[in-house]
């Protein structure tokens, strides 16, 4: 294949078109609007929101994050404006973007994620719902229904109810068993699985003798991770037949296209965007450099081709 | 003309000593640089490399030459990531993301500027003051260490005011005790001070008691733990004073709400 020829990036994830298989993960992009400066949003496949929440919250106490080997700890504890605050201050941006917004939502309890769900739905433009089932950082909610095949299936099959958007159920690593949440979440109606979020993770201050995290324990995310990530999303590819979207560390071309090899059907960069903003951006262009020079013209046809 | 920030790639154009463990970095960037202007910082990382350190350093900007595209930033060696920083030479390339954050605001006409920095809070002050000066202002720079050896040299601080007032905790160089002994000395002698505070959270937290005590403003350039510095993580949060109408409100972020605040907005 010659330079000048184009290469198709696009996909279609759980009933989504993508115009490439690169989205920005939730909670490392905000609500869009500050990554504008640096990211054309319309460069990316799409763009996950940072979670939301039935009510506003305030997030846990700071020290919030801190720098670890290959990566970094945080407990945010899901600051942010609450379902209607979103409704009203950071729809209307995402709205008008010419890029797929998925909305990533969270709730204390499981008919909670039923309301959301419904509200969401009628605000019309939305690509699809991601449920958190895995945030570490809270009390209520998000990893403790993660961490149950049942409750993560409860939490499922109400979001399924309230809706006819795809729906992407996004799992924790810090399981026994990432394939059994896995294939409950699929059985429930999950239309799509996200894997992974954080690992829990700790630091201490050696002077003070204390936990650095205001929340003593936080996730770890980061290419420290990103090897977690490929053997989990490799484990749950042989377990579930929905489309897979792999994360964990993902920063480089290099990175994405392990995971796309291994069977995601598409990636999302996060803590890279912290370092780079412009990291998504420079990894689609990386894609279709990759393709040009392996002529491939469909990078779809890549996904899934590792061999045993 | 309202610049935006931008991702780019500079060069360091030179790199000391210029205290015991503080280093003078100065960048030349490469593109188009737009202007910092005082309490507003860059996020910089070595070029090319990929897990260590990871995040960026963000580190407030001490000098601008808006001629050239130079810009200089002043730390102290104090971890990895700043060891990293130090081991870099001339020509070495760096990646620059910047100017984050709100400036300090402007001073009013008629008053006296007060400048109190401590340790390697010092550098947005001397951004500060070499430009309240360029606007025929007169302001007064008190700095605070815990010895002699970790003062800045007169040269890097007479630029920013023509009357600097120093102390040490050991009473190794000028005054001996801290800056809210001078800070306290100033309030007496100006008729309407307004006080622009950087340095380690005790001493600033000091400075806002003192300038709330007094009826003094105050505005404060705060340091945290930043991973973004642009407003996604939502990791640098520092907790507001004033009740908030929402929770979501509570903390605020300090890479993009601040980092210079009214202290008393603030809880310390």
């Amino acid at each position: 294949m010659s330079d000048a020829q184009q290469v198709d990036l696009s996909t279609r994830v759980a009933g989504i078109d993508l115009a490439n298989p690169v989205l920005l993960a939730s909670g490392t992009c905000g609500y869009g609007e500050e990554l504008e400066p640096f990211l054309r949003l319309a460069e990316v496949g799409g763009i996950i929101t940072k979670t939301i929440t039935p009510e506003p919250r305030s997030g846990n106490r700071p020290p919030r994050i801190v720098e670890t080997p290959s990566g970094m700890l945080n407990a945010i504890g899901l600051q942010n404006p609450g379902l209607e605050g979103f409704v009203e201050h950071k729809w209307p941006f995402l709205s008008t973007l010419e890029t797929k917004v998925i909305v990533n939502i969270a709730a204390p309890t499981v008919e909670q994620h039923g309301e959301m769900t419904a509200r969401i739905d009628a605000l019309g433009g939305v690509a699809g719902i991601e449920v958190n089932i895995s945030c570490p950082n809270i009390r209520e909610g998000g990893v403790l229904f993660g961490c149950n095949p049942r409750a993560s299936a409860d939490v499922i099959s109400t979001v399924r109810r309230h809706t006819k958007l795809p729906v992407i159920a996004k799992l924790t690593p810090n399981v026994t068993d990432i394939t059994e949440i896995a294939r409950s979440v699929v059985d429930a109606g999950a239309d799509a699985v996200s894997l992974i979020n954080t690992l829990v993770g700790m630091a201490v201050d050696i002077e003070a003798r204390r936990p650095i995290l205001g929340n003593v324990t936080g996730g770890l995310s980061g290419p420290a991770i990103k090897p977690v990530a490929l053997a989990m999303l490799w484990k749950v590819r042989q377990a579930v037949d929905v489309p897979l979207l792999g994360l964990g560390g993902i920063s480089s071309t290099q990175d994405a296209l392990e995971f796309l090899i291994t069977g995601a059907s598409a990636i999302q960069v996060g803590t890279a965007t912290f370092v780079k903003p412009g990291a998504a951006a420079d990894i689609v262009a990386g894609l279709g450099d990759y393709c040009r020079k392996a002529g491939i013209a469909r990078l779809d046809d890549l996904v899934g081709s590792l061999k045993s | 003309m309202e610049e935006t920030t931008k991702d780019l790639e500079g060069v360091v154009f030179s790199h000391e000593e210029v205290a015991d463990g503080f280093r003078f970095l100065q960048i030349r960037i490469d593109g188009h640089l737009p202007c910092a202007r005082p309490g507003q910082f860059v996020q910089i990382r070595p070029s090319r490399t990929t897990t260590t350190p990871f995040l960026r350093m963000p580190l407030s900007v001490s000098h601008v030459d808006r001629v050239g595209s130079t810009f200089g930033v002043l730390y102290d060696v104090v971890g990895p990531k700043t060891r990293a920083l130090s081991d870099m030479n001339e020509g070495d390339r760096i990646d620059c993301l910047g100017p984050l954050g709100n400036p300090f605001p402007d001073v009013p006409d008629d008053a006296r500027p007060v400048l109190v920095g401590g340790g390697i809070g010092v550098p947005p002050l001397l951004h500060l003051g070499t430009h309240l000066r360029s606007t025929g202002m007169d302001p007064i720079l008190i700095v605070g260490a815990r010895t002699a050896g970790k003062h800045l040299p007169l040269e890097l601080l007479s630029p920013a005011s023509e009357h600097v007032r120093l102390a040490t905790d050991d009473g190794s160089l000028g005054h001996h005790g801290f800056v809210t002994d001078l800070l306290a000395q100033a309030l007496k002698e100006e008729d309407k001070p307004v006080v622009y505070t950087c340095g380690p959270h005790p001493m600033m937290a000091a400075v806002a008691s003192a300038t709330e005590s007094a009826d003094v403003r105050c505005y404060s350039s705060l340091e945290e733990y930043m991973a973004c510095g642009f407003g996604v993580c939502v990791g640098c949060v520092v907790e507001r004073r004033t009740q908030a109408n929402s929770p979501y409100d509570q903390f605020t972020r300090v890479c993009v709400d601040g980092p210079v605040y009214d202290a008393t907005e603030i809880v310390w």
